[in-house]
C-alpha cells in the first residue's frame, strides 16, 4: 500500500525502469547492424565494439611511448625494452592479447598489414619484452601457487616475449636483490612497528628464510587494510625492480578503468592522496641511480577499458583467464569496501566510474615532494610528522605540559626509549625509520584500528623489512662510508653566475 | 502434477571468468526447465508467468550451485560485477532478468572480478 492509503495508486506509484542504453538498440557507430553490447549507455554491434577497444587503447599507450614528451609523429621509438605485468587476472590477459595483436602480430605469425613482416614499418617497437608474474600463495595461506598455470598462459607469447616469474617473498630475498642489481646490506635491520618512531635495530635471526620474513612483516601489520596495501606495495616494487635490471623503459599494468577508479578512492582513504598522480602513471627509477637519465614509465594503457569490456573482449576472442587471489583482504578492509562500492556504481550508474578517473586526474599536491618513501619509492610530502603532529589527537607532549596524573610515574622520554633498544640490539644510535616514510606508508605500518590491532604484539617488535629499505636508509645516510652527501636547491640568476664565473668568457665587443 | 514435455524448454547455459569453480568447475550445463513458472520464485499457488532469466538466476541458485551463492547473487539478481549474454547479446539489451527464456537460447554469465 502507498503512503497515502489508496491500494489502486500502487501501480501509478512505480517509477518506469530507464534502460541502460540511449534510444535505440542499433549500433551507436556503424548505425546498421543490431547492437550486441551496452557499453555506458552507447549501444556497440560485435564488428564495431574491437575497434572502439583497439582506439582506446593506442590512445592510453602510444602518447607516452617515446621518451620525454616527443609527439607521437616522429614514430614510436621507446628509450627500451618493455616489461608487462602479468597479474593472471581479467585485466592483465586482455593487456597481453592487445598488445601481441597490436605490437607484435609479425612475431606470432599473425600479421596482415602491409608492407609483408620484414617492413621496416612493420618492425617491433620493443627490442625485448618480458611478461613478469608475481606468485603470492607464500603470503595467503590455503591459496593455490599458479605459476605453472600462468607459464603456459604466457606460452603463446614465447615469439616475442620471454617470462619472468618472481615470488612476493622475493622482496626479502638478498639472492633476487642481487641479480635485479641491489647491492645486499652486510646485516639486516629491523623495525619496532609498535612505536610511532618505528625504531631500527638490528636484526636478531639473521637465518630467517625469505618467507619467514614475508610472513613476519605481513603479520605485524596494525590492520586488516594495511596487509593488502602491504602486498601491493610488494608486488609494485618486485616489478619496478624487474623492470630496470630488464633495461625496460616501460612497464605496463593491466589496471582497466574499473581497478582504477578502486585504487584511486582506495589509496586517498588511506592516505595516499600526495601522490594521486603516481597512482594513474609515474616515472621511477632505484634509488640508488636517482638523477639517472633512464627511467621507467609505468603506464596502464587499459584506464579508458572497463571491467564489462575487458569480459567481452576475453570471451569473444576466447581467451583463457587464469583468474587471480583476492588480496584485499577481510570484508571491512577498504580495498574489499571500495571495490564493491565502485562495482556496484559501475552497474547502476556506468558513466560515475569514468569521472572519478577524470577527476583525479586533474588533482595536483599543493607542495613539492621532498625526496621520496624509502618503502613505496614514490614522492614525498615535506613536514609529514609536523602535520601529523598538528591533526591528530594525540598523548601530551613530555617537554609541555604534563597533566598531573602522569606526573608521577612518567614513561621513559623517547629519546631514552630510542638508547635502549639501540643498546639492547647493539645498534648505532640511528634514526627511527619515520622521517623516511611517506604519510601513506607510515599510516599503513603504525594507524591502528579502534577495534583492536590485527597483529599479535609479540610480532612487532622485531619486523623484517624489505631489501630495498635498506639501501635506500644506506643512501640517505651518505652510504655510511663517508660518500659525498648532495643537496639540490635553486639558485639565483646572479647567485649562480658568480659560482661559475671563473669558467665564463669575457663578452666580446662587436 | 508434472509439466508436460511441450511445456518445457531447453538451454545452454555457460560459466566463465571463475563463476564455474561454483558450479561444479563446469563451464557448460545443458537445462531444461518449465515455460511457465511461478510470478513469485517458489510460490506455487500465486500467479505464473513466462520463464525469465530472473527465475533461470534462482533455478541455478537452488539446483546447481555448489557453494557460495554471496558470489554470485545479491538482491535477488545477479551479484553486481557479473556480465550476462543472451544469445552473445549483453542482457542490458534484453530486458535484463525479464527478458523471457525461448527454446535454446544460450546464456553466458562471466564474473569480471577476476582483477586486473
Amino acid at each position: 500500500m502507498t503512503s497515502c492509503g489508496n491500494p489502486a495508486s500502487e501501480q501509478d506509484a512505480l517509477m518506469q525502469r530507464r534502460t541502460k542504453f540511449d534510444k535505440t538498440r542499433l549500433c551507436w557507430k556503424c548505425r546498421e547492424k543490431v547492437g550486441n553490447v551496452v557499453i555506458r549507455h552507447a549501444v556497440y554491434c560485435r564488428e564495431c565494439f574491437f575497434p572502439i577497444i583497439t582506439t582506446k587503447f593506442k590512445r592510453a599507450l602510444e602518447p607516452f611511448i617515446n621518451p620525454g614528451n616527443e609527439t607521437r609523429r616522429q614514430g614510436l621509438k621507446p628509450a627500451g625494452n618493455l616489461c608487462v605485468a602479468f597479474s593472471a587476472g581479467l585485466g592483465s590477459t586482455v593487456l597481453l592479447d592487445l598488445i601481441s595483436r597490436l605490437y607484435f602480430s609479425a612475431e606470432t605469425g599473425g600479421w596482415t598489414g602491409r608492407g609483408g613482416t620484414d617492413h621496416p614499418r612493420n618492425a617491433p617497437v620493443w627490442k625485448k619484452t618480458t611478461i613478469c608474474y608475481v606468485e603470492t600463495s607464500s603470503a595467503l595461506p590455503g591459496t593455490r601457487d599458479r605459476t605453472e598455470d600462468v607459464r603456459a598462459v604466457v606460452a603463446q607469447y614465447a615469439g616475442f616475449a620471454s617470462f619472468v616469474p618472481l615470488r612476493l617473498e622475493d622482496a626479502f630475498d638478498d639472492a633476487w636483490w642481487g641479480k635485479v642489481g641491489g647491492r645486499p646490506p652486510p646485516s639486516h635491520v629491523s623495525v619496532d612497528l609498535a612505536d610511532e618512531e618505528l625504531l631500527l635495530a638490528q636484526k636478531l635471526s639473521a637465518s630467517d628464510t625469505p618467507v619467514v620474513a614475508l610472513r613476519a612483516y605481513l603479520a605485524a601489520m596494525p590492520t586488516q587494510t594495511a596487509i593488502p596495501s602491504a602486498i601491493q606495495n610488494l608486488i609494485r616494487l618486485l616489478l619496478l625492480h624487474t623492470a630496470w635490471a630488464t633495461e625496460s623503459s616501460h612497464l605496463l599494468l593491466g589496471t582497466s578503468l574499473t581497478s582504477l577508479s578502486v585504487s584511486l578512492i582506495s589509496s586517498i582513504s588511506q592516505g595516499g592522496g600526495f601522490v594521486v598522480r603516481e597512482e594513474a602513471q609515474e616515472e621511477w627509477q632505484p634509488t640508488v641511480y636517482s638523477g639517472s637519465k633512464r627511467n621507467v614509465r609505468v603506464t596502464r594503457p587499459m584506464r579508458d577499458i572497463g571491467m564489462k569490456e575487458c569480459a567481452i573482449w576475453a570471451w569473444w576472442h576466447k581467451l583463457t583467464v587464469v583468474g587471480k587471489e583476492n588480496y584485499l583482504g577481510g570484508k571491512q578492509g577498504i580495498g574489499t569496501l571500495t571495490k564493491s562500492f565502485i562495482v556496484g556504481l559501475e552497474r547502476d550508474y556506468p558513466s560515475t566510474v569514468s569521472t572519478i578517473v577524470r577527476t583525479c586526474a586533474k588533482l595536483a599536491p599543493k607542495n613539492v615532494a621532498d625526496g621520496r618513501c624509502v618503502l613505496c619509492g614514490r614522492p614525498a610530502q615535506p613536514d609529514v610528522q609536523a602535520w601529523k603532529a598538528r591533526i591528530s589527537i594525540r598523548a601530551f607532549d613530555e617537554q609541555g605540559d604534563v597533566p598531573p596524573h602522569r606526573t608521577l610515574a612518567p614513561d621513559p622520554a623517547p629519546d631514552e626509549r630510542t638508547r635502549e633498544t639501540h643498546e639492547d640490539a647493539a645498534m648505532p644510535p640511528r634514526v627511527g625509520l619515520t622521517p623516511h616514510l611517506c604519510y601513506a606508508c607510515h599510516t599503513t605500518l603504525t594507524s591502528r584500528s579502534s577495534r583492536g590491532s590485527a597483529a599479535a604484539s609479540t610480532q612487532v617488535g622485531a619486523t623484517p623489512l624489505p631489501v630495498w629499505v635498506e639501501s635506500g636508509l644506506e643512501m640517505l645516510d651518505g652510504g655510511g662510508s663517508g660518500q659525498e652527501k648532495w643537496n639540490k636547491r635553486k639558485m639565483g640568476e646572479s647567485e649562480m653566475k658568480e659560482a661559475i664565473a671563473e669558467f665564463l668568457l669575457p663578452k666580446e665587443d662587436a | 502434477m508434472s509439466v508436460p514435455p511441450a511445456a518445457r524448454i531447453s538451454l545452454k547455459v555457460e560459466f566463465s571468468g571463475g563463476l564455474e569453480l561454483l558450479f561444479s568447475n563446469e563451464r557448460t550445463h545443458k537445462l531444461s526447465v518449465p515455460a511457465t513458472v511461478p510470478k513469485s520464485y517458489g510460490d506455487a499457488s500465486g500467479e505464473t508467468k513466462p520463464a525469465d532469466i530472473t527465475f533461470l538466476v534462482h533455478h541455478l541458485r537452488d539446483n546447481h550451485l555448489k557453494e557460495r551463492v554471496e558470489l554470485f547473487m545479491e538482491n535477488a539478481t545477479v551479484r553486481p560485477g557479473i556480465l550476462v549474454l543472451v544469445n552473445d547479446t549483453d542482457w542490458e539489451l534484453e530486458g535484463e532478468g525479464d527478458y523471457v527464456l525461448k527454446d535454446g537460447d544460450e546464456i553466458v554469465f562471466i564474473s569480471t572480478l577476476h582483477g586486473g
